[in-house]
């Protein structure tokens, strides 16, 4: 007689099956898809490719930045690169639509720049760093932290010395 | 003869291959057909056993040296027309095993696919939505 109750048990509460791919499926939030990456908190630091178990991550230094290009057909959705992002400027995100024809294999790709910084004393070249590592580095802002944030260490130094940074 | 060709356009059937998979992605190949949550009999195909019987094949794996000829031997079994999907990153890039000695893979630099559906391994819904994709493809080609 179990079968009595499986009966009155799906005329209560539907059919079992999904309704995808004629409706909607359920996906969980923290669910591991498809990478982003917000150039704006990125460092630079380049962690995200050096753990990258699918090698899916590549930066390459150019004259306007850093370029950073990921290939979704290479990355296993391990989560890695978010895990040791300082800034969590890389996140896996839970859109899984990834399905594509063959024709648009070697567009399954984003790329951004991250672009360079530099030096507001001296003008020198500094390596990329958004709002989020400044929140990091000294725990909050304020107006003397935000302009020696913007200067190469040596200007730094020297700001810090002569009081002007105060 | 006509209303069988037809009939095969609206319910291709499905072959499997796995390619040296580490068997994540044939694990969700079989929970999208034997599972009534995903149940992809409802889109009008079923799995086969035979490559002859076969319409729309799914390989995984990322082609392995030892298993190259094997494959291609089972692939050339299947009757034209056939729509290939390829199921998980392995088949597509290599993924993890990119650039091993052991592996003769992207599968594409030996066989002629149609749908990639990446993920290590897809979630069955990814799976369900590639077959949708190559059923499409199957019913102008059939
Ligand atoms: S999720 Fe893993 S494989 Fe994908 S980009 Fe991040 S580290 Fe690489
Ligand atoms: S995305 Fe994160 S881990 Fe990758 S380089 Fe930028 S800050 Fe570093
Ligand atoms: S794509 Fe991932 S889960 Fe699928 S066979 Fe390759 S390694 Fe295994």
């Amino acid at each position: 007689m179990a079968f009595l109750k499986i009966l009155f048990d799906n005329l209560r509460e539907g059919p079992a099956t999904e309704a995808f791919p004629f409706g909607e499926a359920a996906t969980p939030d923290a669910y591991r898809g498809k990478v982003t990456f917000d150039e704006t908190n990125c460092v630079g630091c380049n962690m995200c490719e050096h753990v990258c178990a699918g090698g899916a991550i590549r930066f390459s230094e150019k004259e306007d930045g850093l370029h950073f290009l990921i290939w979704h057909n290479t990355c296993i959705s391990c989560g890695l690169c978010a895990h040791y992002c300082p800034t969590k400027a890389i996140k896996l995100s839970n859109d899984w639509h990834l399905s594509h024809l063959q024709e648009e294999k070697y567009e399954q790709v984003d790329h951004a720049v991250v672009p360079y910084r530099h030096c507001t004393s001296c003008g020198e070249r500094l390596q990329p760093g958004g709002p989020m590592l400044h929140q990091l580095a000294f725990k909050g802002t304020n107006p003397r932290s935000q302009r020696l944030m913007n200067m190469c260490p040596d200007c730094r130094r020297k700001a810090s010395y002569s009081g002007e940074a105060l | 003869m006509d209303f069988f060709s037809k009939a095969a356009r609206k319910s291709p059937w499905l072959y499997r291959i796995n390619a040296g998979s580490c068997n994540g992605c044939d694990v969700e190949l079989a929970t999208t057909a034997c599972i009534p949550r995903y149940d992809v009999e409802r889109l009008g195909c079923q799995y086969c056993g035979s490559p002859k019987h076969a319409d729309i094949v799914l390989i995984t794996g990322p082609l392995t040296a030892r298993v190259k000829d094997k494959v291609l031997r089972v692939y050339n079994e299947i009757p034209d027309p056939k729509v290939t999907v390829a199921v998980g990153i392995c088949p597509i890039s290599g993924g993890v095993f990119r650039e091993s000695y052991a592996i003769e893979g992207p599968i594409d630099r030996y066989l002629p696919v149609d749908v990639n559906v990446p993920g290590c391994p897809p979630r069955p819904q990814a799976i369900i939505e590639g077959i949708a994709k190559a059923i499409e493809i199957w019913a102008k080609r059939a």
